[in-house]
C-alpha cells in the first residue's frame, strides 16, 4: 500500500527524487507530501492589508527534520496557481508571510508565545509534536503504525479564517472543535 | 343465437377485429417495452456515471492522505444501490486501493486501461454494465474507479412489461369480442337478411319478395336496392317469357292442328286419285280396247291408231298414279334397318335390265362387297331408279358404260351410279329431284318424272344426301351418301 501511493504521488509530483527512492519513503518525505496536499484542501483568505504574494512560501521554524526532502519533494510544485518556496526560519515574527508554518517539536516549550505570535494570521500551523492539536495548533502529525495520520482543530483553523474542505477532514483521524484545554 | 351460415360473416367479422386491434396491440407495446429498456439501460448508465464521478470526488482526499480506509467507507455507500455488485478503486499500477463488493467472494479484477484523454467508458458483459472513469487531481489521472452494475432488475423490469401488456391485451381481446357483437348487429345481420332473401328466392323461385332494411351503413343499403331492383328485373323478365312462351305454345298448337288438317286433306286426296281417278281410266282403257276389239274390223287404220293412243295415254296415267301413290306410301312406311349389300343388289338390277332387253350393248361395272345399314326394300327402289335411269339415258348410244362404285365425300363414303348417256344440262342440276320435273321430253325418254324425287326422299329419310354431276352427251353420275 506504501508503494501504491509513491504511485500516485509520482504520478503528481514532477520531481522524481521520491519515486527514484522506492520501496521505501521515509516518514518526513510522506509528511514533506502530505504539507503540500493539505494547501490542496484549504482555502486562505484574501489578503488585502499586505500585498499580494508572488509566491506561496512553506516555512518551518527551528529545526529542520525534513532535511533535503522538503526541497527536492516541493520546490518545483505550486500550489494556489504560485510556486512554492520553502523558507527556514527562526523567529516567530518572521514567518507572518508565510502559508504554512510547520514547527519543530523541540519548539514545544516556546508554542504559546509562537501561537500567540500568530494570532488571527491566516497561517496553517502544522507540527507532530504530542498535543499539538489541543495546545492551539492547527494539524498535528500522528503515527498510526508506519502510516502517517493527522488531526485537526477546526477552532484554530476557524480563527485564522483558513477554509477546511470537508474531504481534508473526512480522512483527518480526529477533528477537534472547542478543545483548548492544552493552552 | 345466429343459424349455422351467420356464424361465418359475424365471425369473420370479430376475428377481423381482434386481429385488427392485436397486431395493433401488440405492436404498440412492443414499441414501448423497446423504448421502455433503451431509456431505462440509458438511465441506468447515466446513473452509473454519476455515480462514478461522486466517488472520484470523494476519494480524491483518500488517495492524497493514503487513506484506504476513508475510500473504503466512501464506496460502502453504494450498499444503497442494490444495482451495483461492486466498486473498486486501482492506482495507475493496476494496484487495488479500496473496493466494496456486494458479494464478499468476488474477485476484483482491473478493468481495460482508458485511452488517452477519455475520462470514462461503459459497456455491458455477460449481463452486467461496467464503467471505467478516471480520478483525476490538477488534470492528471491519478486513479481510477470500475463499477459494475446489476441488469437483473431490468429484466425483471422487462418481464413485468410482458406480464403488463399480456394483460392488457387480454382484456382487449375481451372488449374488442364484447363489442364486436354491436359490429355485427351493425353490419353483419343486414348482410345475413340479404343472404336470407337471397336464399328464399333461389330455392322457392318466388320473385316477388323484397328484401327489407332500416339500418345499416350506406353501402348495404346500396346493396339492398341494387338486390331488390334486380329482383323486380328478374320478375317482369319472368313474367315476359312466360307469356311469351304461353303465345308459342298457343302458335305451335294452331300449326299443328292447320297441318293435321293439311295432311288428312292429302290422304284423302290421295285416296280420291288411287280410287276415284283409276276407275274412270279403267272405263277409258277398257271400252277403247272393246272398241278395238269388237269393231276394229270397221274402223280404219287412222280410227284404230288412235284408240291405240287413247290407251297408251291411259296407260301412261295409270303408271303415274302408281307413282303418286308408291311416292306418298314412301313417307308413312316404318323403316328397318339392316346390313343391305349394294354391290349384289346392283348385279341384280342389271341382270333383270339386261334380260329385258338383251340387244342392247351396256358394260356393267359394279364395285365389289358394298354393304350399307338401311332399310332394303327402300335402298332397292333407290338403286332400281339409279341403276334404271342410267340404263334408260344411255339407251341412245350404240355402246354404253354403267358403273357402281363409291368414293370419299367430306370423309364420309358416298356411292355413286355413273353412266356416259345423254347427262344433263348442269344448270338445271337442283331440278332433277323435283316431282315431276323433266329435263327430256317423254317421246325421248319415257318416264314419270317421279323416281328422283323418290330416292331423294328415301336417302332424305335415312338421314342422307344425294346429288348429281353431268353435262349434256357426256353422261351423268348420282352420288348418294347415308
Amino acid at each position: 500500500m506504501r508503494n501504491a501511493w509513491i504511485a500516485i504521488v509520482c504520478v503528481l509530483l514532477l520531481d522524481g527524487s521520491l519515486c527514484a527512492q522506492q520501496p521505501k519513503p521515509s516518514e518526513y518525505q510522506v509528511k514533506a507530501v502530505y504539507l503540500y496536499n493539505f494547501g490542496r484542501f484549504i482555502t486562505w483568505p484574501a489578503n488585502p492589508d499586505s500585498k499580494e504574494l508572488k509566491s506561496f512560501p512553506i516555512c518551518v521554524l527551528g529545526q529542520d527534520p525534513f532535511g533535503p526532502a522538503l526541497d527536492t519533494t516541493l520546490a518545483s510544485e505550486s500550489l494556489d496557481h504560485k510556486p512554492i518556496v520553502i523558507r527556514r526560519i527562526s523567529k516567530p515574527q518572521d514567518s507572518t508571510e508565510c502559508r504554512i508554518l510547520f514547527i519543530h517539536s523541540s519548539a514545544s516549550n516556546q508554542l504559546k508565545e509562537i501561537l500567540s505570535a500568530l494570532d488571527h494570521l491566516a497561517i496553517l500551523t502544522v507540527s507532530d509534536m504530542a498535543d499539538f492539536s489541543k495546545r492551539g495548533g492547527m494539524i498535528q502529525f500522528v503515527l498510526e503504525g508506519e502510516k502517517v495520520r493527522f488531526e485537526v482543530n477546526l477552532a484554530n483553523t476557524e480563527n485564522a479564517n483558513l477554509t477546511l474542505s470537508s474531504e481534508l477532514l473526512k480522512v483527518a483521524r480526529v477533528v477537534r472543535r472547542n478543545d483548548k484545554s492544552g493552552d | 343465437m345466429f343459424g349455422t351460415k351467420t356464424i361465418s360473416i359475424s365471425r369473420k367479422l370479430t376475428l377481423m377485429n381482434m386481429l385488427v386491434s392485436g397486431t395493433a396491440l401488440v405492436l404498440a407495446c412492443l414499441a414501448f417495452i423497446v423504448f421502455d429498456v433503451i431509456s431505462f439501460r440509458e438511465a441506468r448508465m447515466r446513473n452509473l456515471s454519476t455515480q462514478a464521478q461522486v466517488i472520484a470526488s470523494n476519494t480524491v482526499s483518500a488517495l492524497l492522505f493514503d487513506d484506504s480506509q476513508s475510500a473504503h467507507n466512501t464506496l460502502s455507500a453504494l450498499q444503497a444501490a442494490p444495482n451495483i455488485l461492486s466498486a473498486e478503486i486501482f492506482l495507475p499500477d493496476d494496484q487495488l486501493f479500496a473496493s466494496y463488493s456486494r458479494d464478499p467472494s468476488w474477485q476484483s479484477q482491473p478493468p481495460l486501461a482508458l485511452k488517452q484523454g477519455q475520462a470514462e467508458s461503459s459497456w455491458t458483459e455477460n449481463e452486467q454494465m461496467l464503467l471505467v472513469r478516471k480520478i483525476e487531481v490538477d488534470g492528471k489521472t491519478i486513479a481510477t474507479v470500475f463499477i459494475r452494475s446489476d441488469m437483473k432488475d431490468l429484466h425483471r423490469r422487462f418481464l413485468r412489461y410482458v406480464l403488463i401488456a399480456g394483460i392488457v391485451l387480454a382484456a382487449s381481446l375481451l372488449a374488442t369480442l364484447l363489442l364486436s357483437s354491436f359490429v355485427r348487429r351493425a353490419v353483419a345481420q343486414p348482410i345475413i337478411d340479404l343472404s336470407d332473401v337471397a336464399k328464399a328466392v333461389s330455392k322457392d323461385k318466388n320473385y316477388s319478395v323484397r328484401a327489407t332494411s332500416t339500418r345499416g351503413p350506406t353501402e348495404v343499403s346500396i346493396l339492398f336496392d341494387a338486390f331488390n331492383e334486380m329482383l323486380g328485373q328478374i320478375q317482369s323478365n319472368e313474367i315476359e317469357l312466360r307469356n311469351a312462351r304461353d303465345t308459342l305454345e298457343q302458335h305451335v298448337i294452331e300449326r299443328t292442328a292447320e297441318l293435321a288438317a293439311a295432311n288428312k286433306e292429302l290422304e284423302a286426296f290421295s285416296y280420291s286419285v288411287s280410287h276415284d281417278l283409276r276407275a274412270p281410266l279403267r272405263g277409258i282403257d277398257g271400252f277403247s280396247q272393246a272398241l278395238i276389239e269388237d269393231y276394229g274390223d270397221r274402223l280404219d287404220p287412222t280410227g284404230i291408231d288412235y284408240l291405240k293412243r287413247v290407251r297408251s295415254a291411259t296407260q301412261h296415267m295409270s303408271h303415274l298414279i302408281d307413282d303418286l301413290l308408291n311416292l306418298s306410301q314412301l313417307t308413312r312406311t316404318e323403316m328397318r334397318r339392316e346390313k343391305v349389300d349394294l354391290s349384289a343388289l346392283a348385279q341384280t338390277i342389271a341382270e333383270g335390265l339386261q334380260r329385258e332387253d338383251p340387244a342392247r350393248s351396256v358394260e356393267f361395272v359394279i364395285a365389289r362387297h358394298l354393304s350399307i345399314q338401311g332399310d332394303a326394300p327402300l335402298l332397292r327402289i333407290v338403286m332400281v331408279n339409279l341403276i334404271g335411269n342410267a340404263w334408260k339415258y344411255s339407251s341412245a348410244h350404240a355402246h354404253s358404260r354403267i358403273e357402281f362404285g363409291t368414293t370419299q365425300y367430306q370423309n364420309r363414303p358416298a356411292y355413286f351410279v355413273r353412266d356416259d348417256g345423254a347427262g344433263f344440262d348442269p344448270r338445271y342440276a337442283d331440278r332433277l329431284f323435283g316431282a315431276f320435273q323433266r329435263l327430256h321430253a317423254t317421246n325421248e325418254f319415257p318416264g314419270t318424272g317421279i323416281g328422283l324425287a323418290t330416292v331423294q326422299r328415301i336417302i332424305l329419310r335415312h338421314g342422307g344426301q344425294v346429288w348429281a354431276e353431268g353435262a349434256i352427251e357426256r353422261g351423268a353420275t348420282f352420288y348418294f351418301t347415308l
